[in-house]
């Protein structure tokens, strides 16, 4: 409803302002121009996220301090808090960094933002912006049409920049002109009145440029030609700092519940910084008058006043939250909780994928990974129950003779009804996600991909193997028959050996370990093949099973074989590390049939 | 010197060239450092009196580990040269 009216306000506002004012045109042309030019800065900068980012934000924020740092130098390379916010979002979401971690980067981006005034103060204001403009835009330009990535990722950064420069030479050249025609600075208003209506300004001209950057630019050129003054600009920047919280708000909106707490994060920081800032803003001008002085800034240079304001302001309200971190946390835990007012249905459903994730190709991955992961959980659960086993034992260090005599059921466990709980609503959100992730993704990407979604399919063959094999054995396991009730034994412990494995390999990080794990895996895939082996011909040959049994015992072994193979491709493909430096070194040492056969061969001889 | 050749004369000092293929023979080294001390151990465990389970156990384990180690050369080999 609000948005149906907001967007036709705005357009008539700025109509009217038209035709009343050509001098109103150029500022607005340059907010315009700015805002395109942050969207291709994010463009350009999302180009060069394929990885190195991703890397550094995992090692760089396990301390608080870490996090702010890399919030602050992040935001003051590319300029934009609100990109930062949404990054974070978007690692949160797919499970990569904490809440905790998240807040870090949100204080420290916070902090980052102030170097935009800085350098719009000290340098923007002073120079002929327009003339590095053009030049950037020329070179920008040509380096966005050329093929490789990094030239392409170059231009869309050089464009932005000449985008912001252009933008910030129109707001400066149109407040000039305007001040002729009209003084700004009359409508001024003094006092705890003046503070608030400013304040209340900044956040509206925040909500609708959905960049603090763009209104602390516009404020400052503003300032720089006398047609706000000094004490209204000062509202005005905190005013932006509490509406820039409406981008992260609209963010998190598709994120998961972390993502929407650590937008909740972002609004209580900035909203109880403001109030401080308002109770403490005689005592906050006098500290900036003295830090100016003691630093050489002019008493009348206002501009670089507001730029030590800003980082005054944002650096007290870091430095206040920092003790009550873990407290905040805890608080946005308590306030922000799992929707308990849906049903429980029984249904599980994806947990890390969501719209917020999509951001980049690396979280999309990480995502699909972990989700993968969360579907082999469940797997490894009805395969085990499927085969009448109890999860604890497996992962235990029981020796597997006692494992396959503590059954799970006395019954047939209802494998249909787990798989439709537990795996078809996560399968199919996985392959729909997949499907939108990999339009942004790179060939290679789309290759890892393609072997996550093989991962998936194998899990899901391997549940409806373990359906089939299911049916017999239950029955046979009752049998009176001892042989072919060894043999179903047999069968089970072979399984019930390769998912402690697999569970094994899943725990661990050791390279040689899951590389020995796996190849014995295969190898004993290949051995306790009965088909292969001869063991039912045996059986077969001294009339100890009948035939009914034997066709049972051969399908299977069959169904036992597929189950073994599946999981341990799907093992192969998420839990050797993807992350790796050398993720191909994996592929190349893993054992082919040619191995295992050689192996295989020297045992029987 | 033309743009392409200053690049080329930068990768080659800083070493970039062959960052891949570098990284990839640092982890195999490594790899294979921890595959024949899991080698030795095994031979250590099999001279010792070992019931009939445990040896076979071990032997397969041994030959698993042999074959990966001759992989993991292969490799290495193909990588040097």
């Amino acid at each position: 409803m609000l948005r149906k009216i907001l967007l036709p306000t705005i357009l008539a506002i700025l109509a009217y302002g038209f035709w009343i004012s050509p001098d109103f045109k150029e500022i607005s042309a340059g907010v315009s121009i700015f805002l395109f030019g942050m969207l291709t800065l994010e463009e350009g900068f999302k180009v060069f996220s394929g990885g190195t980012l991703e890397k550094i934000l995992e090692k760089s924020t396990d301390k608080l301090y870490k996090s702010i740092s890399f919030g602050f130098i992040a935001t003051a390379i590319m300029q934009s808090s609100s990109l930062v916010s949404v990054l974070t979002i978007s690692f949160i979401g797919a499970g990569l960094i904490g809440l905790t971690q998240g807040i870090g980067i949100i204080f420290g981006a916070n902090i980052g933002t102030t170097t935009g005034a800085w350098l719009m103060a000290g340098f923007g204001l002073k120079v002929k912006i327009s003339a590095y403009a053009m030049p950037m835009l020329a070179f920008g330009v040509i380096l966005i049409f050329q093929k490789a990535k990094s030239l392409k990722g170059l231009g869309y950064i050089l464009t932005g920049l000449g985008f912001l420069f252009l933008g910030i030479h129109y707001m400066k050249d149109g407040f000039e002109a305007f001040k002729e025609t009209i003084d700004l600075a009359s409508f001024a208003v003094d006092g705890f009145k003046g503070l608030m209506i400013f304040i209340g300004i900044g956040i509206l001209a925040t909500v609708v440029m959905q960049s603090s950057h763009a209104t602390i630019v516009l404020i400052l050129a503003a300032l720089s030609v006398g047609q706000i003054t000094y004490e209204n600009a000062l509202a005005l920047t905190i005013g932006a700092n509490i509406g820039t919280t409406i981008t992260a708000i609209i963010g998190s909106l598709s994120s998961n519940i972390d993502g929407k707490r650590l937008a909740g994060a972002h609004f209580i920081f900035n909203v109880v910084t403001a109030l401080v800032a308002v109770i403490l803003m005689s005592q906050m001008i006098y500290a900036v008058d003295a830090i100016s002085s003691s630093i050489g800034i002019a008493s009348d240079n206002y501009t670089l006043k507001l730029a030590v304001f800003d980082t005054l302001f944002k650096v007290m309200g870091v430095v206040m939250f920092i003790p009550f971190v873990n407290k905040l946390v805890s608080f946005l835990n308590r306030v922000f909780k799992k929707d308990s007012s849906k049903p429980d249905t029984g249904y599980d459903s994806a947990r890390y994928l969501n719209d917020s994730v999509l951001e980049l190709p690396a979280t999309s991955m990480a995502a699909i990974i972990r989700e993968t992961k969360h579907l082999y959980e469940n797997a490894f659960e009805i395969i085990t129950h499927g085969l009448n086993l109890k999860r604890s034992n497996i992962v235990s260090s029981m020796p597997l003779e006692e494992v396959i005599k503590d059954t799970y059921s006395k019954s047939v466990v209802d494998i249909d009804e787990f798989y439709n709980h537990k795996i078809k609503g996560i399968y199919g959100e996985i392959i729909d996600f997949s499907t939108k992730a990999q339009s942004d993704m790179s060939p290679k990407d789309i290759e890892v991909l393609y072997k996550l979604k093989l991962a998936n399919r194998d899990m899901v063959e391997a549940v409806k193997d373990t359906k089939h094999l299911q049916r017999n054995l239950f029955k046979y396991l009752n049998s009176p028959n001892s042989h072919i009730k060894e043999e179903y034994d047999y069968i089970r412990k072979n399984l019930a050996e390769l998912l402690r494995n697999i569970n094994f390999i899943a725990t661990t990080d050791e390279e040689d370990v899951i590389l020995i794990l796996l190849s014995k895996a295969k190898v004993h895939t290949e051995r306790y093949d009965i088909l292969a082996n001869g063991t039912l011909d045996n059986l077969i040959r001294d009339e100890l099973i009948t035939n009914e049994m034997a066709t049972s015992l051969m399908n299977d072994s069959a169904y036992a074989y597929d189950i073994s193979k599946n999981l341990i491709e799907m093992a192969e493909v998420i839990f050797t590390d993807r992350n790796s430096n050398t993720p191909s070194l994996n592929e190349e040492m893993a054992m082919n049939a040619e191995d295992i056969k050689a192996i295989l061969e020297k045992k029987d001889d | 010197m033309g743009v392409k050749k200053f690049i080329k004369n930068v990768k080659h000092t800083l070493g970039l060239n062959d960052y891949g293929i570098e990284g990839k023979k640092k982890s195999l080294k490594d790899l294979l450092k921890k595959l024949n001390s899991r080698k030795k151990s095994i031979n250590k465990s099999l001279e010792s009196t070992l019931k009939k389970k445990e040896r076979t156990e071990l032997e397969e384990e041994l030959e698993i580990v042999s074959c990966q180690i001759k992989k993991g050369k292969k490799i290495l080999h193909s990588l040097y040269s």
